[in-house]
């Protein structure tokens, strides 16, 4: 069998983590070959080095049975490898022909021959696109835009074509134009990788699925021979037992409801789509979902960070709607959020870790001073408390480790005395032992009787740290369900939208039945 | 009556061809991405060097590569800092414009105390090179071909380069690949464009050719150039300004040369138009030349807000421009 | 295959920060000194001179020191109005049209003041200088946060429309102009009346300006205000992650106004103090600091006491270069600017030396 890609023994790791460990990969000429597996197992890593984005640190790459080496985009290129990144790589002022032609290798030197162009239509004609080459970019809508990155590598002649979760921004209707385009490919003797999470159209498209898991290569399978509920298990795995404390505490009424909220995201799409929930005091609700499901979009819109659309949300039955994020934090609903890039939001990188403690409070102190004295208590406490590895509290927080980052940013949040504390992604990057402190410091929270609203990415110890467990997908709620009923597979089938419990069990519509709502509220 | 309309349509294009220079190359390094305020200096770099090389080798063409060269450097220099070593664009340029001005200045200084002086252009070679003359044909149509068609040689270089730049920016490939580092660097990265060369050959290219400019003010503009007489004297900053005002395209920047040439021209003709037009434009003697030296400024101040007033989308201003691109912070 | 890589050095050690500048100082001092030898300056002599400013051997080495600290006041304070905002990441390069504003505004109170007390003469100079830089400085910040205006461009139209403005008053003679002498054919700039003009503590021959005391006790103060209070602990909060600042509730708009006000208000003051102690007004008061000023604050890393010793340096190199030029001729004052171009450069580079280092990056052992 000839295959138009193998990869042999991959390992990539940065610093301490490994992203892919010992990866072998097959993808056969002229097939469509789905790559499968939840946040962090490793895909967009291990396709980034086809890419030429990334260097693996050992193992070896053949095209077409060749063994090559990948250095830049531009080796890619030379190799016919063409990648349709998540998020585009397309100048926004340009038109659709500009932003083809900047890649476009051996067609001269001057711009729109006509031969140019006639070349770009007849590929365009070929596949069935129908696309405007003279639309400015940001005139155009999301699948425009991702019709134009597909186009793209066509046109540079690639054989080989990666597409990074494409269906993510699109309709329904919109995939079903894409999945005739990916198998046109095909029969045009294209070999395609797609990554994605959603089962029901891995099992419409692909030929063969490859599963990773945390890193590693589990299984490639053929898609006619298997089932969701099989890819499911083979995505999520066994169900790991977690030794992680799950106290049970006594629960008080709904301290924060959320009803019917919308948000729209960063470029005007709906994220965030009617979802109702709550959260009472003693108690952990965790949020699943597949990464950029709306996660960051909710927190923010509680926070006040983020301008609500449409809904409710009131905490201990005052609406916290419109107020500033100041107001919020003063009310006790305490925010923090791990972006990828881990120092985003929350930290001030090049201050102290002093400076940091009293970036929500500082205000607090009477006079123009800034209360250090106490700030360096604080601090210190935080430090000793939480076990922050630093030299002193004085030192810059880009200086330190992420697991301590990451202590120092919630050492904060708890210290202010929330009775709401939402935590996304606070494991974030962390070794075994720095996560399970940080499970600790929330557990105590818990105990104490905040409400935690907890967004993970790890399915294990979501289940055996939270109450209940909140599953989304694309911004919608597709049901609760209580950690001690449900199974690894049902939350992985919630997250890929395969099914929604919601309405289904009457109880797992996020409406608390002692809700602080009247019901004119809830009709207004 | 008509002489005077002649002479101040020839002066517009004799005294303002340096801001098309100057304007030319800083809106092909903003192009890149890179806003660089060291034009000031890099002209007064290129116009020194250039001069007095010149002047020994008794040769305009000598004269003019050196200028490109000598500012070329120069752009080499804001290049290696800001693109390699991620130092501040501001400022870098700003000490650009401290140390060319300061150059060019001490030099003049230091050759006007020695012995020989500062060296005269009058009866060399170079000067004859440089001197205007009368395009053939075009220069005898009636009214205005003697104020556009009779000038140096440096003068329809100034007009090539800008033509030359436009077709560069908007037909060939390379050009295209320009603006999208300036526009979205890691874009043009991810498509194989070499950000780092393409952002270096630039900034030097447009460095030099605001030498040229340089080189222009000692050559074609009269009078003396020594050290106490600096003619960079606010050129290089109405080009920038002119940039903006040419919305980064170099076919505007030609229109916005006789734009602010115009101005230019009033300030120092005013008394000539008044006295020539005593009905008609006798009112300009009210207005003082001050006003006329501050327009191009003030009316740049009005582009800038109005422009940001408005929808970015039809700026021509680089979307990156400003900022230092590291690969690994995408 | 290997590949050199520059990583970011984790540690700052301040001690190798100081040895990478001093590096960098002495290599652009001799590439000053290479350039005096190719004039046939003995760059020893030379720098020598410059260095002790004309002190040495001088029976009025008094004047020495009051022309320094001419040329250091306004330097300092307008280096620490801009380390105030490029510290919130705001680029005010308007520093010399903002320090015109108030040089006008100042001298339109001095020169109508005949027959008041000095103090209170002075007090309004200053106070009226900081109110209209200080709008000036508003102004900008407001089209800034409202409209995203780039303030690099808008600050650098400000300064040559300012300066135009100047000499436009410096040039006219006209009936209103009250700027101008009267007695004087041409147009000339004025002497203050003498209840404008800057009074001292004499010591001896030396007279100490009141503007030398208020600079040191405004340095104090701006150390203060952005160490120990909640204000300056916004604009490094701002200036650090405007998204964490709003995060954290932080009107960041509303910083950015009262921040650029200060900034230019400051600049404002160090002009009313210039004018008030060199009694007159011309169209090069400003010195250039606007422009010096952005260099000092930049090799001092907008910190306090660096730009206060920075300050110090230059007003020397400064000064030193005029007091050398009696002896030297052939070198002016331009060959300060030079000599500060090459330091900044070399401090650049030194920077970038201190904090970054080139690690060899093995790349993949292929199996």
């Amino acid at each position: 069998m000839e295959y138009a890609i193998e990869l042999k023994g991959i390992t990539k790791s940065f610093g301490p983590v490994a992203a892919n460990k010992n990866i072998n990969l097959s993808l056969q000429k002229g097939e469509i070959l789905a790559l499968l597996g939840e946040n962090g197992s490793g895909k967009t890593t291990l396709m980034n080095m086809l890419s030429g984005i990334y260097m693996p640190d050992s193992g070896s790459i053949f095209i077409d049975g060749k063994k090559v080496s990948i250095n830049s985009p531009e080796d890619s290129g030379k190799l016919g490898i063409g990648m349709v990144h998540q998020h585009f790589k397309l100048v926004e002022r340009f038109t659709a022909l500009e932003n083809i032609r900047i890649g476009m290798r051996d067609a001269g030197r001057f711009m729109h021959g006509a031969d140019v162009r006639k070349k770009i239509e007849d590929t365009a004609a070929k596949f069935g696109f129908d696309i405007d080459l003279d639309k400015i970019v940001a005139n155009m809508a999301v699948s425009e835009k991702q019709t134009l990155e597909i186009l793209k590598v066509l046109c540079y002649g690639a054989k080989i074509i990666i597409l990074d979760e494409p269906t993510a921004v699109l309709t329904v209707q919109e995939i079903d134009r894409l999945f005739d385009v990916l198998r046109k490919m095909k029969e045009e003797g294209h070999s395609i990788i797609i990554i994605t999470h959603k089962l029901n159209e891995v099992m419409a498209i692909s030929d063969r699925v490859a599963v990773l898991r945390h890193g590693e290569y589990i299984d490639t399978v053929v898609t006619k021979e298997t089932n969701e509920k099989a890819l499911t298990e083979l995505m999520v795995g066994r169900k790991i037992e977690l030794n992680i404390d799950r106290p049970v505490m006594e629960k008080t009424h709904p301290l924060l409801e959320i009803r019917d909220l919308t948000v729209k995201n960063d470029e005007g799409a709906v994220a965030v789509d009617h979802i109702n929930f709550y959260i009472r005091g003693g108690e952990m609700l965790g949020v699943a979902g597949i990464a950029g499901s709306g996660q960051k979009e909710l927190c923010e819109a509680i926070a006040g960070l983020r301008k609500i659309e449409d809904g409710q949300m009131i905490h201990e039955g005052e609406s916290i709607v419109g107020m500033s994020p100041k107001k919020i934090l003063e009310h006790g609903i305490s925010m923090s959020f791990i972006p990828e890039d881990r120092l985003g939001m929350g930290l001030a990188p090049s201050l102290s870790i002093t400076d940091n403690m009293i970036l929500k409070n500082y205000n607090e102190s009477k006079g123009i001073f800034v209360d250090r004295k106490s700030a360096r208590e604080e601090a210190q406490k935080v430090i000793d408390r939480l076990e922050v590895v630093t030299p002193s509290t004085e030192t810059p927080v880009r200086r330190l480790s992420g697991g301590n980052v990451q202590k120092v940013l919630l050492g904060r949040e708890i210290k202010s005395g929330p009775n709401v504390l939402i935590t996304a992604y606070p494991v974030r990057g962390l070794d075994i032992n720095s996560s399970y402190t940080i499970y600790n410091i929330l557990n105590e929270q818990k105990k104490k009787g905040v409400g935690i609203l907890f967004v993970g990415e790890d399915l294990d110890v979501m289940l055996a740290l939270c109450d209940k467990i909140m599953v989304i997908c694309h911004g919608k709620l597709q049901g609760v369900v209580n950690s001690n009923h449900t199974t690894k597979e049902e939350i992985g089938l919630m997250m890929t939208g395969t099914i929604n419990i919601v309405n289904k069990e009457g109880k797992t519509d996020g409406i608390a039945k002692d809700s602080a709502f009247t019901d004119e509220e809830v009709k207004a | 009556m008509l002489e005077v309309i002649t002479l101040f349509l020839f002066n517009i294009i004799v005294y303002n061809i340096p801001l098309l220079y100057g304007t030319t190359g800083e809106i092909m390094i903003e192009k890149s991405g890179s806003l660089n305020l060291g034009v000031e200096g890099t002209m007064a770099i290129g116009a020194v060097a250039g001069y007095l090389v010149g002047i020994k080798a008794d040769s305009l063409l000598v004269a003019v590569l050196v200028s490109f060269i000598a500012s070329g450097l120069v752009g080499l220099l804001f290049s290696f800092l800001t693109v390699t070593l991620q130092a501040n664009q501001n400022v870098t340029g700003l000490t650009i414009t401290t140390f060319g001005v300061a150059f060019y200045y001490f030099i003049g200084n230091a050759l006007a105390n020695s012995e020989g002086g500062w060296p005269r252009l009058n009866d060399t070679k170079l000067a004859a090179q440089s001197q205007a003359f009368a395009i053939p044909g075009l220069s005898k149509i009636p009214f205005i071909g003697e104020a556009l068609f009779s000038h140096g040689i440096l003068v329809y270089l100034g007009v090539i380069i800008a033509v030359l730049m436009w077709l560069y920016f908007n037909k060939t490939v390379p050009g295209l690949k320009l603006r999208a580092i300036g526009e979205n660097p890691a874009a043009a990265d991810s498509l194989g464009v070499n950000v780092t060369f393409y952002k270096y050959a630039h900034i030097i290219a447009g460095s030099g050719i605001m030498g040229i400019g340089g080189l222009y003010m000692g050559l074609n503009m009269g009078g003396t150039f020594e050290g106490s007489n600096c003619w960079i004297n606010g050129y290089g900053w109405i080009s920038i300004a002119l940039v903006i005002f040419a919305n980064w395209s170099p076919a505007k920047a030609l229109l916005g040369t006789l734009v602010f040439g115009f101005f230019n021209t009033l300030r120092v003709q005013n008394a000539a138009l008044a006295y020539a037009f005593p009905n008609a434009l006798g009112w300009l003697t009210k207005i003082p030349s001050h006003f006329f030296s501050a327009l191009p400024f003030i009316i740049t101040l009005i582009v800038l807000i109005a422009s940001s007033l408005s929808s970015k989308k039809k700026s021509g201003e680089p979307q990156a421009i400003g900022r230092n691109y590291y690969r690994e912070d995408r | 295959m290997k590949k050199y890589h520059l990583v970011r050095r984790a540690d700052a050690k301040l001690s190798r920060t100081l040895i990478f500048y001093a590096v960098g100082i002495l290599v652009s001092l001799t590439i000053g000194a290479i350039i005096l030898s190719v004039l046939g300056i003995n760059p020893f002599d030379y720098y020598g001179k410059m260095f002790t400013i004309g002190l040495v051997g001088n029976r009025y080495g008094y004047k020495s020191i009051e022309g320094l600290l001419k040329i250091f006041v306004p330097l300092l304070i307008t280096s620490l109005a801009l380390s105030l905002s490029f510290k919130m990441r705001f680029w005010n390069i308007g520093g010399e049209g903002e320090f015109l504003i108030g040089a006008i505004t100042a001298s339109i109170i001095a020169f109508n003041s005949s027959g008041m007390p000095n103090f209170v003469t002075v007090l309004l100079m200053c106070l009226a200088a900081m109110i209209s830089s200080g709008i000036i400085g508003i102004a900008i910040a407001a089209l800034k946060v409202r409209f995203n205006t780039n303030e690099t461009l808008m600050t650098l139209m400000i300064n040559y429309i300012m300066l135009y403005v100047i000499r436009y008053i410096g040039e006219t003679k006209a009936d209103w102009n009250f700027f101008l002498r009267e007695d004087s054919e041409r147009p000339k700039f004025g002497t203050f009346p003498d209840s404008a003009v800057m009074a001292g503590i004499p010591m001896g021959q030396f007279k100490l300006l009141w503007s030398v005391i208020i600079a040191l006790l405004l340095t104090v103060i701006v150390y203060v205000y952005l160490k120990y209070t909640k204000q300056g602990y916004e604009i490094s909060v701002v200036g650090d992650s405007s998204a964490t600042a709003k995060y954290a509730g932080m009107s960041v708009g509303k910083i950015v106004l009262r921040t650029m006000f200060i900034s230019s208000a400051m600049i404002g003051l160090a002009a009313a103090l210039t004018v008030s102690a060199s009694g007159t007004i011309s169209d090069t008061v400003t010195n250039n600091v606007g422009w010096t000023g952005i260099i000092v604050a930049w090799l001092s890393k907008l910190s306090v006491p660096a730009v206060f010793v920075t300050s110090i340096l230059i007003s020397i190199l400064q000064y030193g270069c005029q007091a050398a030029a009696t002896q030297y001729p052939a070198i002016d004052s331009n060959y300060a600017d030079l000599l500060q171009g090459l330091i900044l450069f070399s401090v650049l580079v030194a920077d970038f030396a201190a904090n970054f280092k080139i690690v060899k990056k093995e790349e993949a052992k292929n199996a």
